[in-house]
């Protein structure tokens, strides 16, 4: 019985292996992620298009200007006399936001009083609107000197102190290419021999139906395996991702983690009859609600709470949190009992549903 | 015409004959706009928060009430000491704390400016900016409070207005960008997989020994997929102003012809694709990478002016990026086709390009 | 070159085919006249399917020259396809679609109008008898009435010369014997077939017969007179004493 699991695990290795472009994709294409990943996602805006309508055209409001030149945020452009057209500043995307100083600005200084500065953003990127009014905020408030107040803040960042993205986004990459090594490859490879009609030549064989869904899906989680620590290893050579807690911990995880992909696949394959149904099924299964509903990027937290439910059966979600306790808070296992008893109970579901779907498939 | 017209009816047929791709195509995008589209959003609220007070103070009660009332935080109570607070933060529980030192009122009536701690779970770097913000913009108001309006002098304010979202909806961004996402990803991967499929099967060799030729073989895999993609682009943009009332403030005959640019871009990368592989397994394996990599590179997630340099220099390359901005233009800000000149030639000109490498990779000869 | 009228169906000369080093196809020479039924026997890897793509236009050839159909193999390749029909080794045609659809798809591939297409489909399905089949999916019919299909599409634009590679490999006796009477019909309506087997009963009923051994030509000759050659008493015999002599 065990040897007719490892005939087929070695056959399917043997497809691997005999496939270069395949494997040379699946070892390299992950670390090419890792690399953009680590270098493009910067959440710091910088470079902002600032157009600045000075009406004023005082000294006042020339060191106004000055102090907006002086940061690294923004990109100035003065408008002597005035702009007319916002709207088409925007729709041109020459200007992401217009300063407007008042032609008595001068004057309502010199008089003591506040003047109102109309700050017009496009906000059509919400999130950017946002950042920019604060950054303006902050810098005109910076020119006219800060006060001192009844107390002050001191700030301490836990676990990242420089609140970088590499360390938040690189652990989430892990789970993002397990996902796929594990679900996307066995659920085609299962499926391809079903088209193939090779699969047909393996269920008449002496060997058991899981040994053979077992035997062609070990080989793949050991390449997603392989993959999870590439992708940790080099994050940690590249781009400083710490490890602070046990690195068996982190891999007994993987592992729990990659039984989800795998199961995941394997519901897949047991429906699907074409190699391109099975990706497209995979792919709305785990893509999109791995990357975009679990953490991944966006924070659950502030979700609407009934979607917020849609996450929680995301496994990626939990996968993130334990992996991320590990990594930068040195969780250890009891801090992750809830998360990993979840994750565990959404594999027995999966694998579950999995031999049900297989069972029903083969009668 | 008649061979292209015989190919596309085909390509028809088996799309249909195909059960499941109705739902795959038509229905499971649409659910994931939906989902999605309420779901996301990067604001930051709800931040869970303790206070420890070590002061026991009217002030540290003013402190406590005044952020407990806030709705950005979600309060989970005062504690004693930071000892706590330190275990609700591995444990995931707490995301920020304030700490108010013992004294602390007697230290501000002295105008000893008191510090108080402000511990932020740092590992969403970019959430733990945000929060930092609040609490930064929160503890000014408490002291303008105390201080009283009396001490301001000559400043000047910041009055902001927000065009085209008042009220900084993430909505109205990430809807009109996942339908550019589920159009890329149903059209390139359904081409990618297409042709090697035929290879696979070997009636691409059936095709190739008659007269068909390359050219008219790509068009005829173009024009089905093409359909599909415009309809799918429609019940995105039906969903988006049923479900979620985002009107098209632009023209919809321009967001029409752009969207018919994207998906020639998109198609000519997948048939690509299909030419430079052997398997399907390879073909969606590229495909895969290329739509994380398009997705990422788009500006869905980060704009893509916070990029590097060089990598804003591979986002050139990426068609998604250039519709993204598209959508939005014409979405939010009813941008005039005169400003997307450069995105229309971009995608346009890779869609020829790819399909045109594409066409000459595939020669009417097999390797 | 043009069509030259009269000449041979398919005339090869030293057509040679390699892949990297490894010669499948070895300088063959041959000529095929019109309305002739020409079989190609070989052990698996012989080289037939190879030869069969060149003549196709569906592989370029490393050396050699010919034409088929008048039309030169290398430089107007694109032109013999209008005027050949090819069935592969691997059943082709689409599973997911009618038996009636695949052949409206072909028809229209080979530019055939609406009309062309259903008096062409119709009498072709007379001949074959796949009429009450046609609105069955592909995907359901036995192996022998798949291989009629694709000798149906194959036929549909009428070509001139047909290339059938191994027809009839996993069909019964009956079916078989029931394919080569429309093979011979076909040579009676004056196309030329160009046909590869593993049968020897098969390589009976060709008019000329060439053995591929190795990628390169060991015999050519009819049935009769290679019989006669080798002193056997079957296709069989000849087979196996030309294969001897050749190694
Ligand atoms: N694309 C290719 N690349 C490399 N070798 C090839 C290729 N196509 C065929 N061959 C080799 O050329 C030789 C001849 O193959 P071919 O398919 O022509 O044989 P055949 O006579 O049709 O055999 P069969 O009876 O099995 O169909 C075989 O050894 C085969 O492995
Ligand atoms: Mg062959």
């Amino acid at each position: 019985m065990k040897k007719s699991l490892a005939a087929v695990f070695r056959k399917e290795l043997i497809h691997i292996f005999r496939d270069k472009q395949s494997l040379f994709m699946v070892l390299t294409m992950p670390l090419m992620m890792l690399l953009l990943y680590g270098y493009a996602i910067n959440l710091d805006m910088r470079g902002i298009e600032i157009t600045v309508s000075d009406r004023s055209l005082s000294p006042r409001s020339g060191e106004l200007i000055r102090h907006l030149e002086a940061t690294e945020f923004f990109h100035v452009t003065v408008a002597g006399g005035g702009v007319s057209d916002v709207g088409d500043l925007f729709r041109s995307r020459r200007a992401q936001c217009v300063l407007e100083i008042p032609g008595d600005y001068a004057d309502l200084l010199a008089a003591g009083k506040t003047a109102p500065l109309l700050l017009a953003i496009d906000a059509s990127d919400p999130n950017g609107a946002n950042f920019i009014g604060n950054y303006v905020a902050r810098v005109v408030s910076l020119s006219f000197g800060e006060r001192q107040g009844l107390f002050a803040l001191e700030p301490r960042i836990f676990y990242n102190p420089d609140m970088r993205s590499a360390p938040f986004f690189v652990p989430g990459l892990i789970a993002l290419i397990l996902l796929l090594i594990c679900a996307l490859l066995t659920s085609i490879a299962i499926v391809r021999e079903k088209e193939t009609g090779s699969m047909e030549q393996l269920l008449v064989s002496p060997v058991r139906p899981w040994q053979i869904i077992l035997g062609k899906v070990l080989p793949y989680t050991f390449l997603g395996f392989l993959d999870g620590l590439m992708i940790l290893g080099a994050g940690r050579l590249l781009f400083r991702i710490p490890v602070e807690g046990s690195l068996l911990l982190v891999m007994a995880m993987m592992l729990i983690y990659v039984v989800t992909g795998l199961s995941l696949g394997m519901l897949v394959s047991t429906i699907a009859s074409t190699q391109a149904v099975a990706m497209l099924a995979t792919v709305s299964l785990t893509v999109l609600p791995s990357m975009l509903m679990s953490g991944f990027i966006f924070p659950v937290s502030s979700m609407p709470p009934l979607f917020q439910l849609v996450s929680r059966i995301i496994p990626a979600t939990y996968f993130l949190e334990i992996i991320r306790g590990i990594l930068l808070k040195g969780n250890s296992l009891a801090d992750l009992y809830r998360p990993g008893g979840i994750l565990l109970g959404l594999d027995g579901i999966l694998i579950l549903l999995s031999i049900r779907a297989f069972r029903i498939r083969l009668e | 015409m008649g061979r292209i017209k015989a190919l596309v009816i085909k390509e028809f047929r088996q799309i249909r004959r195909t059960r499941a791709y109705l739902g795959l195509i038509f229905v499971a995008p649409f659910v994931q706009l939906i989902v999605m589209g309420s779901a996301i959003t990067n604001e930051v609220k709800d931040i869970p928060l303790i206070v420890v007070d070590g002061d026991h103070s009217p002030a540290s009660r003013e402190i406590i009430n005044r952020f407990s009332a806030l709705s950005l935080f979600d309060f989970r109570g005062v504690a004693d000491s930071t000892v706590r607070a330190d275990r609700l933060f591995d444990r995931g529980e707490i995301k920020a704390a304030l700490v108010i030192p013992r004294g602390f009122e007697r230290d501000m009536g002295r105008g000893l400016s008191p510090q108080i701690q402000v511990l932020i779970d740092g590992v969403d770097g970019n959430s733990a900016g945000v929060s930092l913000g609040y609490i930064t913009s929160m503890a000014g108001e408490i002291q303008k409070g105390w201080i009283g309006s009396r001490a301001t002098g000559a400043g000047a304010e910041i009055v902001p207005r927000f065009y085209y979202n008042p009220g900084l909806e993430s909505k109205l961004n990430f809807v009109p960008g996942l339908i550019g996402i589920l159009l890329f990803m149903i059209t390139s991967m359904l081409t990618a997989i297409n042709i090697v499929r035929e290879k696979e099967l070997g009636t691409l060799e059936q095709l190739m020994a008659t007269p068909l030729g390359g050219i008219r073989l790509i068009v005829g895999k173009i024009i089905p997929f093409t359909v599909l993609g415009l309809v799918q682009f429609s019940v995105g943009l039906i969903a988006a102003r049923l479900v979620f009332g985002i009107p098209v403030a632009g023209n919809l005959l321009l967001l029409y012809f752009m969207a018919l640019l994207f998906i020639m871009s998109t198609l000519g990368l997948g048939i690509f694709i299909s030419t430079v592989t052997s398997t399907q397994q390879q073909a969606m394996f590229v495909a895969w990478f290329s739509m994380i990599f398009a997705l990422l590179l788009s500006g869905f997630f980060v704009p893509v002016g916070n990029m590097p340099p060089l990598v804003q220099k591979i986002t050139l390359l990426n068609p998604l990026r250039y519709f993204m901005s598209v959508l939005r233009e014409i979405y939010l800000k009813g941008t005039p086709f005169r400003y997307l000149l450069p995105e229309a030639a971009a995608m346009g000109g890779m869609g020829i390009g790819l399909i045109t490498a594409a066409t000459l990779r595939f020669h009417r000869r097999l390797e | 070159m043009g069509i030259r009228e009269g000449s041979a169906a398919v005339e090869v000369r030293e057509l040679t085919k390699r892949f990297g080093d490894f010669t499948a196809v070895d300088r063959v020479s041959f000529t095929v006249g019109k309305g002739e039924i020409f079989g190609f026997l070989g052990a698996n890897g012989a080289g037939k399917t190879t030869t069969i793509r060149m003549l196709c236009g569906l592989l370029a050839p490393s050396g050699g020259e010919g034409s088929v159909a008048g039309y030169d193999i290398i430089g107007e390749y694109g032109k013999i396809k209008g005027r050949i029909g090819y069935m592969s080794q691997k059943f082709s045609l689409y599973n997911d679609l009618t038996v009636g659809e695949n052949i409206e798809f072909y028809g229209g591939i080979y530019g055939l109008t609406p009309g062309e297409i259903r008096d062409r489909s119709g009498e072709l399905f007379a001949i074959i008898g796949l009429e009450e089949l046609k609105g069955k999916l592909t995907a359901s019919l036995p192996m022998g009435w798949k291989q009629r299909l694709a000798l149906c599409a194959g036929l549909i634009h009428d070509p001139a010369i047909i290339f059938l590679d191994e027809p009839t490999s996993g069909v019964d006796p009956l079916s078989r014997r029931n394919f080569w009477k429309l093979i011979y019909r076909l040579s009676d309506m004056g196309k030329t077939v160009f046909v590869t087997t593993h049968y020897m009963d098969e390589a009976e009923y060709c008019h000329r017969l060439s053995i591929m051994k190795g990628g390169r030509i060991l015999e050519m000759d009819s049935p009769h007179a290679l019989k006669g050659k080798y002193g056997a008493q079957n296709m069989q015999e000849v087979f196996l004493a030309s294969l001897k002599e050749g190694s």
